[in-house]
């Protein structure tokens, strides 16, 4: 009998202490600098104190004083706000030569007071470093921040402390029950208590919850592949084209505004560029020359090769293998091509032909391969242009910072629920666009206030045929 | 009278069901012995096994899983272009302007093409022929081109062998032979092209003993031959069936195969919708013929004779014609005294109507169509709705020139025989004498694109590209041009029929060193040519540029034809007399296989004719008889499926037998284009050739005789086909026990108890009326429409009204009076949707695919009823009684009231199949699409080796917007949702409201006759909003409260009711 009211409170102590760490879900410094690291350190300098592409962040809060909610709608989307006709941020986008910031749609308030701790912290020398003179003294927004954690884990103590007299109270009426039917209470050995039905029963049910769970997961997983960033054909950094350079990603990806197929750029929308700029700033001819080989452009002469289709494989290897020695001697400013030049040509056209020949295409000549990323199963219809062209959405919205992208990864799971809780929570741009005239009912709801706003749901957008048939 | 049936009926199974019959009809799939037995053993019985068996499962499950979340994901390539053309975009159709041609068939299309592909044909509604109308043919064409079949390089036979050559080989060879040849003949079917004639003519000058020969496998010689003699013109005029108040049809199916079906149907039907219920005013259409043929199956009144007295008919008809005019009569043959009491009848009917009547035949006798151009002359037709000016160019071919051409060969006369894609050996009465008389030919070369009966006894195949291949261009009528372009380079090494002969011909005008020569030479053809002939255009480069980009061309001729000239006294004894046997047969063109050149195509053998409602294959149509008093018997007691042995002209064959109401007592029919021995796989014994049952009568093609016997039963055909009785909504039978008239698909309903709404009150499949009566039935009509709504308002359900009335709602219309069930709309959905074909099997087994099937029903008199086709596809229903059943969801319903159906979703349970009032779900119960990984899932359509579809070419006319169904899921008619989403992104795009028009489904846009609306009926400014309107419109099965988004207008019918007394 007794036994039960014993597992009963340690349960209750666990459940407690459980409870306790849970709620600990405010600002934290830490999560703040997984942020900074994964959305800011590109722009903005991680000392706080210098300015890089982005103006030092250190001190941002006193700029923005009184004005926190903007601060959060100028660190989510900055242009919204510079929209909006705010003087301080005008001048500070014309200050930083009207360079854009990213958008960080996805950040939450409390990751924003994250960050704004981190920032804080680094700044004040709080975090890492040693402290720093001064400038301004601390706020008082992070100590205020502390106090409530204090308070849970002062709350969780209470409760640990009380749950252990409780238990000390369950196990004297127990003795004192036992001593009443004469038996002498013998405490239980580890053996027993480890042996127990209960504690097997509690065991296994936990061990059938978190393996369904685990199963269930990895199940549901299967096919997904979130993260993944194959090695390409050619070494291809859209860090330096869509980051430092700044090309519209609707350049070379020209059908996402018109067709379902972002399309990957044919090889002759590089050249448009490329056939100017003949060598590359980290690769040099390394990975230039095999957009030439797959176009059949002489980047000697300067000239499309004529009946590319049917050169041999030694006629292409003379013709860039000369364009490769030639671009090295240029480069190490040598007289002729030297050992090591020679190297580096069989080296290169080693690569080049590498890549661009597999088992099923034997010849250089032809389209690149590239290696698909994103890939959707074919039951699901998926149209670039709708969210692109119609939805107006960012393409980093899905395809994360493309811009900061050595190698290209999957950043979104590509799930279905996804997609469907991205549906559930975008507001359609139900004004600007006259094709939803027709749904008459909401906007006579949004006119007088019964509805706040209407999602790609409320039009159906998380009906099964808008994605499958 | 006692024997007219006020209920529409299926066929003679509904009116006098078997008990087999009511058992399979109340199953949804048959089942057999064909189904796989599953043995009940002790052991599969027993408790212990089961448990083991799940054990076992779950061992492979856990196993399996294993195996796969280890797998890697297999790595996918993306190719972009090299150099990217700025026309394609990759996800985003481009359209071309050509024209369907093959032989005198002609229709005016866009070609839809996808990364370069053509997937689809759409009707030209620029053009004046077809107005954007397709058929079954035309829309079944674009599959042609991925034929595995298909010759993929220049043959050569050398001692029975064949072998590839090269092009230099060929024409070396070729041109060689033709230099010291005696007799040169170009043999093909009609060509419609002026270039290809232009081609032929170079060819003919270099060769000065060469001589194009044309002639059509369904001759329309006897017409030609007639015009030539009545106005000396050799044409077949333009008729206008739209002006025609009457319309007489002499066993000329018009609506279906004759000469141009696309164009009258269009013009038919205008003349046939009933939109103003107040004036309610349409054509009046008799049909005389032996076999119901797709035009008299849409005839108001159809008068039986016999093949043999079909001479005996027109000159009936001239003579009432000619007394109650005063002309002098003819001593014409005797005819049935039933059809000479109708004639008058006609007569009287046509001469109130003078100057807007019409009255066609398809006989091939001279003199008979001679007598028709008199009985047209005499109405004042001509003229008025019958025009010399842009006559038909669509059958020029000569039976006489053949015969001649035949003798020629016997005689050794002929030293080089080119055959351009005809195939004389099959589709010949004396197809036999014709190949052995081209064993006396020293060469013979065929330009066949795929093999054929003709093409495999040559010596040298120079094959001929696809048409979506070629340049060409096409004059289907005087001074109605309309232009060919390739959509797709050729496949194969293939090179088209004018490019050969004028590359043979040597040719100062072909230059072969160009990109692509013929194109050349057909720019260069039209600049001398037809942009001389216009003045809208100043220079050659604008001109050609815009009749390419619209397809068609016109530049109106008048003719040089005369007034009507010739006697016809004495045309008695030159008519078709009347034979005294008690049997006769006549053979008929189908809408789907033809003359036999469509019989390779797999979607057109699918199609079930519509008349007879069979697949794959040819059945012998034998009557129906009436006894009186509701009994029936069948000709010799035979039933659907009996083998029976023909005797036709001393030519014996076995043939199955489908029971046919409205198949004239004493006569049979059967079809030709069926029973291709050198085919594709596709059409290869499929079927039995009737062609040389035919006989040649004074030179002409005879496609009928009186020398029939036929035996009593011999068998059973295996796998019988025919769709009649599968998917049947509301076919009512006798209860064995109770003996009362019940709806058969609801035994089971009746059974458990009365009070189910759907078994208390009769089915309301088809609403039809008299003209007459019209405006009594929309009110008759109205008020049943109102009871039905009060029952149904009555639920305890809350309505879905504020929902469906946002944004938009799509619905349907369809008009059954202009519907004349050609079956271009099931094709084109088939196109549309990657239906799958199945094979004759699995139709047998209930298994058709089909999203869109159409219905045929027949009411009237039983001996000789009227029909009426009722296109039948998912009504998506607001209330849709599948969606509920689901236990997966997934099938439901969308905002904008489509019903949907998820693929990935679906378990295959089949509850929403079983619950669908009108029958439309299909199941995919074996891997038709092979899009499986198991092989033995895979099923075969006509034995072939390589699955159909499973092939990468067969797969490239797949549209890439519609998933492809794996086996185990259910599929319907989505409403063309890819269309939806397609047009709604496009305004959305262009940030404009929808327009009406932005999206129209597959079916609608196929349809030649505009029977099919859809559009948004939330917008009452919509085409099928206005549709909708018509008070004789009535839901299908309004009584079930299903709402379905589908309304049908009823069938009205024009009847001469004084010709039945």
């Amino acid at each position: 009998m007794g036994k039960k009211y014993t597992y009963l409170q340690w349960s209750a102590v666990i459940m407690f202490l459980l409870s306790g760490m849970m709620l600990t879900a405010a600002p934290d410094a830490n999560a703040g600098k997984d942020l900074f690291k994964a959305n800011c350190a590109a722009c903005h300098n991680k000392n706080m104190k210098d300015d890089l592409t982005g103006p030092a962040l250190g001190g941002v809060q006193e700029r923005w004083a009184g004005r926190e909610k903007l601060l959060h709608d100028w660190i989510r989307n900055s242009q919204a706000v510079i929209g909006s006709g705010d003087k301080y941020a005008n001048d500070l986008y014309v200050k930083w030569n009207k360079s854009q910031m990213n958008a960080f749609p996805n950040l939450t308030d409390d990751d924003i007071n994250s960050l704004l701790l981190y920032i804080d912290g680094v700044f004040t020398g709080a975090i890492g470093g040693k402290p720093v003179a001064a400038v301004g003294a601390t706020s008082a927004a992070p100590e205020q921040k502390s106090d409530s954690n204090i308070l849970y884990w002062f709350i969780a103590g209470v409760l640990l402390i009380l749950s252990f007299m409780l238990l000390k109270v369950v196990k004297s009426l127990n003795s004192l029950e036992n001593s009443k039917d004469g038996t002498i209470a013998e405490p239980y050995s580890f053996r027993q208590l480890i042996t127990s039905k209960s504690l097997v029963g509690f065991a296994l049910f936990a061990l059938i919850v978190l393996g369904g769970y685990t199963t269930v997961n990895n199940a549901v997983n299967i096919g997904r592949s979130q993260g993944y960033s194959p090695d390409q054909p050619i070494k291809f950094s859209h860090a330096t084209h869509a980051g430092l350079n700044k090309i519209d990603c609707q350049y070379c990806h020209d059908g996402a505004r018109r067709s379902k197929h972002s399309l990957i750029p044919a090889a002759n929308t590089c050249m448009n560029c490329h056939k100017a700029i003949k060598v590359g700033s980290k690769y040099g001819t390394g990975e230039l020359t095999k957009i030439y080989a797959s176009i059949g452009f002489n980047p000697n002469t300067d000239q499309y090769i004529a009946n590319y289709d049917n050169m041999s494989e030694a006629d292409i290897a003379k013709i860039y293998k000369q364009w490769i020695g030639d671009s090295y001697v240029k480069e190490k400013e040598l007289p002729a091509l030297d050992d090591n030049g020679k190297i580096e040509v069989e080296r290169q056209w080693a690569e080049l032909k590498s890549s661009l020949t597999n088992e099923n295409k034997p010849k250089i000549q032809g389209p690149i391969e590239w290696i698909r990323i994103h890939n959707l199963p074919d039951h699901v219809y998926f149209n670039h242009s709708q969210h692109v062209t119609v939805g107006k959405l960012e393409c980093q919205k899905c395809h994360g910072k493309i811009q900061e992208m050595e190698v290209v990864k999957q950043y979104s799971s590509l799930s279905m629920g996804w997609c469907v809780n991205c549906h559930r929570e975008t507001e359609v741009k139900f004004q600007d666009n006259a094709f939803y005239n027709s749904y008459k009912r909401y906007h006579d709801e949004l006119k007088n206030g019964k509805r706040e706003k209407v999602t790609v749901e409320d039009i159906g957008g998380i009906e099964c045929q808008k994605c499958h048939y | 009278m006692k024997n007219k049936e006020q209920n529409v009926w299926t066929g003679i199974e509904h009116l006098n069901p078997s008990p087999e019959f009511l058992e399979n009809a109340n199953q949804e799939f048959l089942h057999g012995q064909e189904e796989i037995p599953i043995p009940i053993t002790e052991q599969s019985l027993s408790l212990s096994s089961n448990r083991r068996d799940f054990l076992k499962y779950l061992g492979f499950g856990i196993g399996a899983a294993t195996i796969a979340a280890s797998c890697e994901i297999p790595v996918k390539r993306a190719l972009p272009y090299v150099t990217k053309p700025d026309t394609i975009v990759p996800g985003v159709a481009n359209y071309y302007a050509s024209s369907f041609v093959k032989g005198g068939d002609y229709c005016s299309i866009l070609v839809k093409t996808r990364e370069g592909r053509p997937i689809k044909i759409e009707g030209n509604s620029l053009s004046p022929v077809t107005k954007g109308g397709t058929n079954a043919r035309t829309q079944a064409s674009v599959l042609d081109l991925y034929d595995t079949n298909r010759y993929q390089t220049p043959k050569k036979v050398e001692s029975g062998k064949v072998k590839e050559v090269k092009w230099a080989d060929l024409d070396r060879d070729v041109m060689a032979k033709l230099n010291s040849a005696t007799g040169i003949r170009i043999l093909s079917n009609t060509i419609l092209s002026p270039t290809a004639k232009k081609a032929i003519g170079e060819f003919t000058t270099k060769y000065p003993n060469a001589k194009w020969v044309s002639y059509d496998p369904v001759s329309a010689s006897g017409l030609l031959d007639a015009n030539l003699e009545s106005f000396g013109d050799r044409v077949v005029p333009a008729y206008s069936f739209d002006k025609a108040n009457v319309i007489v049809g002499f066993d000329c199916d018009f609506l279906g195969t004759w000469i141009s079906p696309i164009e009258y149907a269009a013009q038919y039907a205008t003349n046939r919708r009933v939109e103003d219920v107040k004036a309610a005013k349409m054509s009046r259409h008799y049909q005389v013929e032996s076999h119901m043929s797709l035009t008299g199956s849409n005839a108001d009144n159809r008068i039986l004779v016999k093949p043999s007295e079909q001479g005996a008919a027109i000159a009936a008809l001239y003579n009432a014609v000619a007394s109650q005019l005063g002309s002098a009569t003819i001593s014409g043959p005797k005819l049935n005294d039933k059809a000479s009491k109708a004639m008058a009848g006609v007569a009287k009917d046509l001469i109130a109507n003078k100057g807007a009547s019409l009255v066609v035949s398809g006989s091939n006798n001279k003199y008979e169509q001679i007598l028709v151009n008199k009985i047209n002359d005499l109405l004042g037709n001509y003229g008025a709705t019958i025009s010399f000016n842009n006559a038909s160019l669509q059958r020029t071919g000569d039976d006489a020139a053949l015969q001649q051409l035949v003798s020629e060969m016997n005689a050794g006369s002929v030293g080089v025989l080119i055959v351009i894609d005809a195939n004389p050996v099959y589709d010949l009465p004396n197809g036999e004498q014709f190949k052995q008389a081209m064993a006396k030919v020293g060469l013979k070369v065929s330009t066949a694109a795929v093999p054929s009966e003709t093409a495999v006894v040559c010596d040298y195949i120079a094959p001929a590209n696809n048409y979506l291949e070629s340049w060409a261009d096409a004059e289907p009528k005087r001074g109605s041009y309309s232009l060919i372009q390739p959509t797709i380079s050729p496949l194969f090494d293939t090179r088209q029929f004018e490019a050969s002969l004028l590359v043979w011909a040597a040719s100062p005008a072909y230059d072969t060193k160009a990109e692509q020569p013929y194109y050349e030479y057909l720019k260069s053809s039209w600049q001398s040519g037809m942009f001389g002939q216009q003045k809208a255009f100043s220079t050659f480069q604008s001109f050609w540029d815009s009749t390419l980009h619209d397809g068609i061309l016109e530049n109106p001729k008048s003719s040089n034809a005369g007034a009507f000239r010739g006697e016809v006294a004495d045309f008695g004894s030159k008519l078709t007399q009347p034979s005294s046997s008690e049997l006769e047969i006549s053979f008929y063109e189908t809408i789907n296989v033809g003359d036999g050149s469509y019989a390779t195509n797999p979607w057109l053998q699918e199609l079930p004719d519509p008349v007879t409602r069979t697949v794959w294959g040819n059945y012998l149509a034998v009557p129906v008889g009436w006894k009186g008093e509701a009994k029936y018997d069948t000709f010799k007691g035979l039933k659907d499926g009996d083998l029976v042995d023909l005797e036709v002209n001393g030519k014996k064959l076995r043939v199955p037998v489908i029971t046919q109401f409205g198949q004239m007592p004493g006569t049979l029919g059967l079809a030709l284009g069926y029973g291709r021995t050198e085919a594709s796989v596709t059409g290869k014994n499929v079927g039995v050739n009737s062609f040389n049952m035919a006989s040649v009568v004074n030179g002409a093609t005879a496609y009928s005789s009186d020398k029939v016997k036929v035996s009593g039963k011999v068998g059973t055909e295996k796998d019988f086909s025919c769709v009649q009785y599968h998917h049947t909504m509301g076919v009512t039978g006798t209860d064995n026990k109770t003996k009362q008239k019940i709806n058969v698909d609801e035994l089971a309903a009746v059974t458990l108890g009365a009070g189910y709404q759907g078994s208390i009150v009769p089915r309301t499949i088809i609403r039809k009326a008299h003209v007459s009566e019209v405006s009594k039935f929309a009110e008759t009509l109205h008020e049943e429409r109102l009871g039905h709504q009060a029952l149904n308002a009555k639920t305890l359900y809350r309505k879905h009204d504020e929902k469906y009335k946002t944004g938009i709602h799509w619905g349907m219309h369809i008009d059954l009076n202009s519907c004349i069930g050609c079956g271009a709309c099931s094709v084109a959905c088939m196109s549309e949707n990657n239906v799958p074909v199945v094979g004759k099997h699995e139709v047998h087994r209930h298994h058709e695919m089909s999203w869109l099937r159409i219905d045929r029903y027949f009411y009237g008199t039983l001996e000789n009823p009227n029909t009426v086709y009722q296109p039948m596809m998912c009504q998506h229903c607001d209330n849709a009684p599948c969606e509920n059943v689901c236990p997966v969801a997934a099938t439901n319903h969308s905002m904008e009231g489509i019903n949907q159906m998820t693929y990935n979703r679906c378990i295959g349970t089949r509850y929403c199949a079983n619950n669908c009032p009108y029958k439309v779900r299909r199941f995919n119960w074996l891997d038709y699409t092979t899009a499986d990984l198991f092989p033995s899932n895979e099923y075969s359509i006509n034995n072939e080796k390589v699955r159909f579809g499973a092939d990468n070419l067969t797969r490239m006319v797949l549209n890439p917007d519609v998933t492809v169904r794996t086996r185990g899921v259910i599929e319907k008619c989505s409403f063309c949702i890819q269309r939806v989403q397609e047009g709604k992104l496009t305004a959305k795009s262009e940030n404009r409201q929808l327009r009406d028009g932005d999206v129209k489904s597959a079916c609608m846009t196929a349809c030649p006759t505009g029977a099919i609306t859809f559009g948004n009926i939330n917008d009452p400014e919509s085409a099928v909003s206005k549709k909708n309107a018509n008070s004789i419109n009535y839901l299908v099965l309004e009584e079930v409260n299903v709402a379905p988004n589908v309304m049908y207008s009823a069938k009205i019918i024009n009847s001469n009711e004084s010709l039945d007394a």
